[in-house]
């Protein structure tokens, strides 16, 4: 493909390679984030869990410099067709990546004040496992795109469906327990928001999926995804 | 503004203005254009870009027989303006041009005044019975061509004097003054300043509105902005046709991507 050739002029190619490369920055501090606040909860560990609090302004700093550089490299190269498609597919990225740096934060801060017990002790292991899945989910994703690899980014889109089965199944064992005992009520609307933050960030994971597809291909992938949350119907 | 966001819209009510099929030109043994088919849409800014030598100029000029000019030059298969042949015997290429106007990259006004460069195309094809009519005609196409303003109290001053952006829009206002059916624009805004080239973009998009424009031009982003179709002509090939927005976003021929995006010569 002629878009794996080099521009003509030079300095276009290095500006479109570095927008990418703090891409991949940010995807790698927002993976680590996402399971670092999920195995702080496991582990009780609180000062990981502020340490993922305090990270995030990072996150955040990163996004805004990747839109400015993207909005910047629009007005000054106006790109066009898959290098359009590229800076397009990074913004929009970065602003999904910035979605799970919040969903990670908020995962560490229900941490702080969710304390041990029973419905801790019994979800914390399945939350970990699913916040790893995501995690790979997001970095394939960056790759895909990187990469302009469709069928990689088809295999993440797919992968969806096992983090919203993960998901269904923690809602319905929480739900079990609140219904046994009020107490547990408590930890376990924190444990169930924990779960969704992080079966949005594997939405999030799928989005970037999404424009890597757009990317390496030029037009969105046509048939809806297969959503495997049914809790809407459950509650 | 162009239909990049609403690509399509109204297009499918849009008839044929030309239609070209199979058309080959050779300037002696150089063989110039290679089979091109192509459909101008009426009331639709259709533009031509490709790297220099790849036979934009060639293709416009068809259009409008102006190779007839060239001895060398000879064109074969069909042009048609609303189903006539232009290339039919019958045809007299000084009328054709009354319909197929055209705007040249470099601005050539007459060495006359700025009323007589308009006024020269209505006056030969006697379109006019008195000085009434003319007068009128003169006005409005110096209004369409964004000008009035600038040189209603000089009309008599000679066009040359102006400056190169409003001598481009005054031979603008004289291609426009014979009512042509189709204006080609060979890259009409090369020699303007940006705010020269916004009038005369300004401009295209209103002429629109009653004629089919063609423009060649260099400039990717100027494509983009003024034109629904594009057309991308490579080593004498027509590459690619098509809706601009789809060209300029998802390209189907690695050539045309390779070009705008700037990857080739
Ligand atoms: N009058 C002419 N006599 C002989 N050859 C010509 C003539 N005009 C054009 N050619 C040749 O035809 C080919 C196409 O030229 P043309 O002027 O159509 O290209 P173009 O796409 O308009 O290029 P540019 O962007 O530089 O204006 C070139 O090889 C050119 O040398
Ligand atoms: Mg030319």
């Amino acid at each position: 493909m002629s878009d794996s050739e080099s521009h003509i002029v030079s300095s276009f190619d290095r500006d479109l390679e570095a927008l990418q490369a703090h891409l991949l920055r940010m995807g790698g501090l927002v993976e680590a984030a996402l399971v670092n606040a999920a195995k702080a909860l496991e582990a009780q560990d609180l000062p990981a869990a502020d340490s993922v609090i305090i990270g995030d302004k990072a996150v955040d700093a990163l996004e805004e410099f990747i839109q400015t550089e993207a909005a910047s490299l629009i007005a000054r190269r106006a790109p066009t067709a898959s290098d359009l498609r590229l800076v397009l597919a990074v913004m929009r990225a970065a602003h999904s990546l910035e979605r799970v740096g919040d969903y990670a934060k908020n995962v560490a801060k229900r941490t702080r004040v969710i304390g041990r017990s029973a419905p801790v002790d019994g979800h914390a292991g399945t939350i970990r496992r699913m916040s790893v899945m995501v995690a790979k989910m997001l970095e394939d994703a960056q790759l895909a795109l990187v990469r302009k690899d469709a069928s990689l980014a088809a295999a993440v889109r797919a992968r969806d469906v096992e983090i919203d089965q993960m998901y269904n199944t923690l809602f319905r064992s929480l739900f079990t327990y609140m219904m046994e005992s009020a107490g547990s009520i408590g930890p376990s609307m924190h444990l169930h928001f924990i779960a969704k933050n992080i079966e949005r960030a594997g939405d999030h994971a799928t989005t970037i999926a999404e424009q890597a597809i757009y990317l390496a291909t030029g037009s969105r992938p046509s048939e809806e995804r297969v959503k495997g949350d049914s809790t809407s119907a459950t509650a | 503004m162009n239909d990049m966001t609403h690509k399509g819209l109204g297009l499918a009510t849009q008839t044929a203005k030309i239609s070209a099929s199979g058309v080959q030109v050779h300037y002696g043994t150089n063989h110039a254009l290679k089979d091109v088919d192509v459909t101008i849409l009426d009331r639709t800014v259709t533009a031509f870009i490709g790297p220099s030598g790849c036979g934009k100029s060639t293709f416009l000029r068809c259009l409008n027989r102006m190779n007839d000019t060239v001895a060398s030059c000879r064109v074969s298969g069909q042009i048609l303006l609303e189903g006539e042949d232009i290339y039919d015997r019958r045809v007299d290429p000084v009328q054709l041009r009354a319909k197929v106007g055209m705007v040249f990259q470099k601005p050539n006004p007459f060495p006359k005044s700025i009323y007589d460069n308009v006024a020269y195309g209505p006056k030969i094809h006697g379109m006019t019975r008195n000085k009434a009519e003319l007068d009128a005609i003169v006005e409005a196409s110096l209004r369409k061509a964004a000008l009035w303003g600038e040189v209603k109290d000089r009309l008599d001053a000679t066009g040359t004097g102006l400056s190169g952006g409003q001598q481009q829009r005054l031979c603008i206002a004289r291609a426009i003054a014979t009512s042509p059916e189709v204006l080609l624009m060979d890259e009409p805004c090369s020699a303007l300043d940006p705010i020269a080239t916004a009038q005369v973009e300004e401009l295209i998009d209103e002429l629109r509105h009653q004629f089919s424009v063609v423009i060649v031009t260099h400039s990717m982003q100027q494509a983009a902005r003024v034109s629904q179709k594009t057309a991308f002509f490579h080593l004498g090939n027509l590459v690619e046709f098509g809706e601009t927005g789809d060209i300029f976003t998802n390209p189907k021929d690695p050539r045309t991507e390779a070009y705008i995006t700037g990857r080739i010569g």
